[in-house]
């Protein structure tokens, strides 16, 4: 096993205690109250996921660029046969977590039967399901009055932490486990790491495109069913601003753009850093477009930053390389 | 005589491998100089050290009795420097004439000089006598007009030193008279011309002056070519590492069912009607130049390729290939690749997955988890077999040396059992001492009774390894021969297989 523990993940959890600290201190420790707490963590819950859903396409050497159009379409179809065809909110629920995989898997089969670029195909499938979802749901608000079982799942709590962002843990365990432990998992990592090498070792990189794109639809249909249970209601807002913090939380994460690594745990990390400066902009009067040049500049320079780690390290090895051919000439000579 | 380039002292390393250790070359004005050597020996990366491509760790390029160093290609071209590199490097979606003038666009007024575009590369065309419009795209051209097209481009600057390498690998006679036509017309002008080649009777006739490379050093410093032959530039290029291995004396029974056998297999890659059989425990040498068709016919067995006629058979029974996955699972052949770096390892991932990759979906448990330990035990077994030198199963592949990722891309076909394996150009880029365990190794695994399809463009790896031989030239297998390990014998053998085809052809 790699070391769970590694420096960039060090560096987020001191970002996270510093910025919680400071805003703790900016609202004389209200910050740090049940309420604010608890409404924290139910707010990161979404941006965990779809992180996560988002790193998945990454590992593959790929992106998704519909994450918060399946969202979207997943939690207003849920909304839609719960309250117009009477079905039991629980199995809408489930509905969602599969309409998401379901188009997932669209996507996933488009990629590989139509040799289209991923970029491509999802950011058309993305206009697409915004269309279907305007469709669905068209320009009303079904509030959650038509599933209190799952509105009071949404407040529940367990010891004062948000069952819903305990599930949404349990979710990256499994992901984590998914990659660490089983064969697809591996697969995945292995064919984003280098598509010949793994076709050579008799690896169908085919079949790991759709089950990434699958993996990475089901993850947003679960967060489409988180949004359900907490937010008031359901629109054509859900998903809406998806795709910023999607990528956000696995490329501050420590995950490489151009595939074969998964980072869960810093991923989970980089999208409670992204919420922490969410949750700033009330205390502090940021309007919406601040949070958003925050969190752009902030991929930027973490990827920037990435890039002058590499060189350098090329560089340093490049020194020493040169150095040690001297010395070996040197010997030589003697 | 006045040297327009001299090359001192150069060394260049990378990770794990020794490409240049040191390299010299004077080159006269006016002189078609050879640089000959085997794969590996450096050759390339001299190259692109003195075109710019690549920055050397120590040594000095002088440069009409100025030292120079250059930062990248443009810089070097600027100083008259041209080349045209073994790899092709147009721009296919480009015209002929685009791809000619790419390195310096006419332009006035800031926007493209078309007329000149053309004017300029119809000229460069018309040097080597070749009837085509600068106005065709590239991607209608066959693959010999692309190669004559890359001459043409380095005429288009006038040079005052032009490298060539390997000019003529793809080009039918004819083709490479003309450009050896324009060689010396070149030369009568005052350019100073590099000529990197492997054809013996080519440089012979057309060269001046001769440097010879062996494992990155010269061995044979820029020596006029009447004052050698043949044989002294074969011995030179070859040295030790010939000498200095012990071949072994082995006993292949070849009544035995053949592990893997083509008959009359035809491929949609162009083959036509192979046949070969290796047999278990014997090493089959697949020889020919670059483009004869041999890794094509790897990737076909693998089920890569389409095989259109014919049959394959493994132990004796007639199959269907169609996969990778099928030919590993069901038939147990493994193909350890030509390009490591970009086919054979995952360089981000640990030694255990890289070497465990073939075995997970025998060893997985429930919902596919893989038992750890029985993964790393399996991966530990491979390391000791093969002596792989690691820190820990944890090190990144991509932190390790070429030839230890040589063996870890190998280590994943033995653990996953293979019966038959077939190895593309094992070792080049190797140094001689890697090279010689991997020689070793291969006959180890021989003697366990594996069959083995080795492919190669090192004549003396060949004629050191082989059991027999197999010539190909063209998607043809032109001859098979029983490899006597006498180098010089079985290089005429083996050469007369292919002139041979190519006199029947013309």
């Amino acid at each position: 096993m790699k070391r769970i523990i590694s420096a960039n993940n060090l560096l987020l959890v001191g970002i996270v205690v510093v910025g919680a600290a400071i805003l703790g201190m900016a609202t004389s420790g209200q910050f740090f109250g049940p309420v604010s707490m608890t409404s924290f963590f139910r707010f990161v819950s979404v941006p965990i996921l779809i992180g996560l859903a988002q790193m998945i396409t990454l590992c593959v050497g790929q992106l998704n660029l519909a994450v918060g159009a399946i969202g979207g379409v997943a939690a207003c179809f849920t909304g839609v046969i719960v309250t117009s065809w009477g079905v039991p909110p629980w199995i809408g629920a489930l509905v969602a977590v599969l309409t998401g995989a379901v188009l997932g898997l669209a996507n996933g089969l488009l990629v590989v039967g139509t040799r289209i670029n991923g970029f491509i195909v999802t950011l058309a499938m993305s206009q697409i399901l915004i269309g279907v979802q305007y469709a669905l749901v068209g320009t009303r608000t079904i509030e959650r009055k038509a599933w209190p079982e799952l509105a009071a799942f949404g407040r529940s709590d367990i010891l004062g932490i948000p069952t819903i962002f305990l599930m949404t843990l349990v979710v990256a365990v499994i992901v984590a486990l998914y990659f660490a432990q089983t064969v697809s998992g591996r697969k995945l990592l292995a064919s984003g790491g280098n598509a010949s090498a793994a076709q050579l070792a008799g690896i169908s990189t085919d079949r790991a495109l759709i089950v990434a794109h699958t993996l990475s639809g089901l993850l947003c249909g679960v967060a489409a069913m988180v949004s359900i249970s907490f937010l008031p209601g359901v629109n054509t807002t859900v998903g809406g601003d998806w795709l910023l913090p999607s990528f956000a939380a696995p490329i501050i994460g420590g995950v490489a753009l151009a595939g074969g690594t998964v980072a869960v745990l810093g991923t989970v990390l980089a999208a409670m850093v992204v919420r922490l400066v969410d949750a700033a902009s009330p205390i502090f009067r940021f309007d919406a477009e601040v949070v958003n040049f925050v969190v752009g500049a902030v991929v930027l320079g973490t990827v920037a930053l990435g890039k002058l780690r590499e060189v350098q390290a090329s560089r340093h090895a490049s020194r020493i390389r040169s150095l040690r051919a001297e010395a070996a000439l040197a010997e030589v000579k003697r | 005589m006045t040297v327009a380039l001299e090359v001192r002292n150069l060394r260049k390393t990378f990770p794990g491998v020794t490409a240049l250790a040191d390299a010299n070359l004077t080159l006269e004005a006016g002189s078609v100089h050879a640089l000959m050597g085997e794969n590996g020996a450096g050759k390339s990366t001299l190259i692109k050290i003195v075109t710019g491509v690549q920055g050397a760790d120590s040594g000095s390029l002088i440069l009409d009795g100025e030292e120079v160093s250059f930062a990248n290609p443009l810089e070097a071209m600027a100083a008259g420097i041209g080349v045209v590199h073994q790899e092709r490097n147009v721009v296919r979606e480009f015209t002929v004439g685009e791809n000619i003038a790419l390195s310096a666009v006419p332009r006035r007024a800031g926007t493209v000089d078309w007329r000149r575009v053309w004017r300029e590369s119809k000229r460069c065309l018309d040097m080597l006598d070749l009837d085509i419009d600068p106005r065709t795209p590239m991607r209608e051209l066959s693959a010999a007009q692309i190669q004559l097209v890359e001459i043409a481009r380095g005429l288009y600057r006038s040079a005052k030193v032009l490298l060539l390498d390997e000019p003529t690998a793809s080009l039918s006679n004819d083709e490479a008279e003309r450009l050896y036509t324009v060689v010396h017309q070149l030369s009568a002008e005052g350019t100073a011309i590099v000529l990197v080649s492997h054809k013996l009777d080519e440089v012979f006739a057309h060269c001046d002056a001769i440097t010879v490379l062996r494992d990155g050093s010269t061995v044979m410093p820029s020596q006029p070519i009447a004052d050698t032959t043949h044989d002294e530039v074969v011995s030179r290029m070859v040295g030790r590492t010939l000498a200095d291995l012990e071949v072994e004396e082995r006993e292949v029974d070849r009544t035995a069912t053949p592990a893997l056998e083509l008959a009359d297999v035809s491929t949609a890659a162009g083959h036509r009607r192979i046949s070969l059989a290796v047999h278990p425990g014997e090493v089959l040498g697949m020889y020919g130049l670059v483009g004869a068709g041999r890794t094509e016919l790897a990737r076909a067995i693998l089920g890569l390729d389409r095989v259109v006629g014919g049959e394959v058979r493994v132990e004796g029974k007639p199959v269907r290939i169609r996969s990778v996955r099928d030919a590993l699972r069901r038939f147990r052949i493994g193909y350890v690749t030509e390009n490591r770096k970009e086919e054979g390892v995952f360089l981000l991932q640990s030694i255990t997955r890289n070497v465990a990759v073939t075995v997970w979906s025998e060893i997985s448990r429930a919902l596919g988890f893989v038992p750890g330990r029985a993964e790393r035990s399996a991966v530990q077994a491979q390391i000791e077999a093969l002596d792989i030198k690691i820190s820990s199963q944890d090190q990144l592949a991509g932190q390790l040396s070429g030839g230890n990722q040589q063996k870890v891309s190998l280590a994943k076909w033995l653990a996953a059992r293979t019966k038959v394996l077939i190895i593309d150009e094992p070792t080049v880029g190797i140094d001689v001492r890697t090279k010689r365990a991997f020689y070793e190794l291969i006959w180890r695994l021989a003697d366990d009774g594996m069959a083995i399809l080795l492919i190669s463009s090192d004549l003396a790896e060949m004629v050191t390894l082989a059991d027999r031989i197999v010539v190909m030239d063209q998607f043809i297998v032109r001859g098979v021969v029983e490899n006597t390990h006498d180098y010089p014998l079985m290089s005429a053998a083996v050469m007369s297989h292919i002139h041979g085809s190519s006199v029947e052809a013309s």
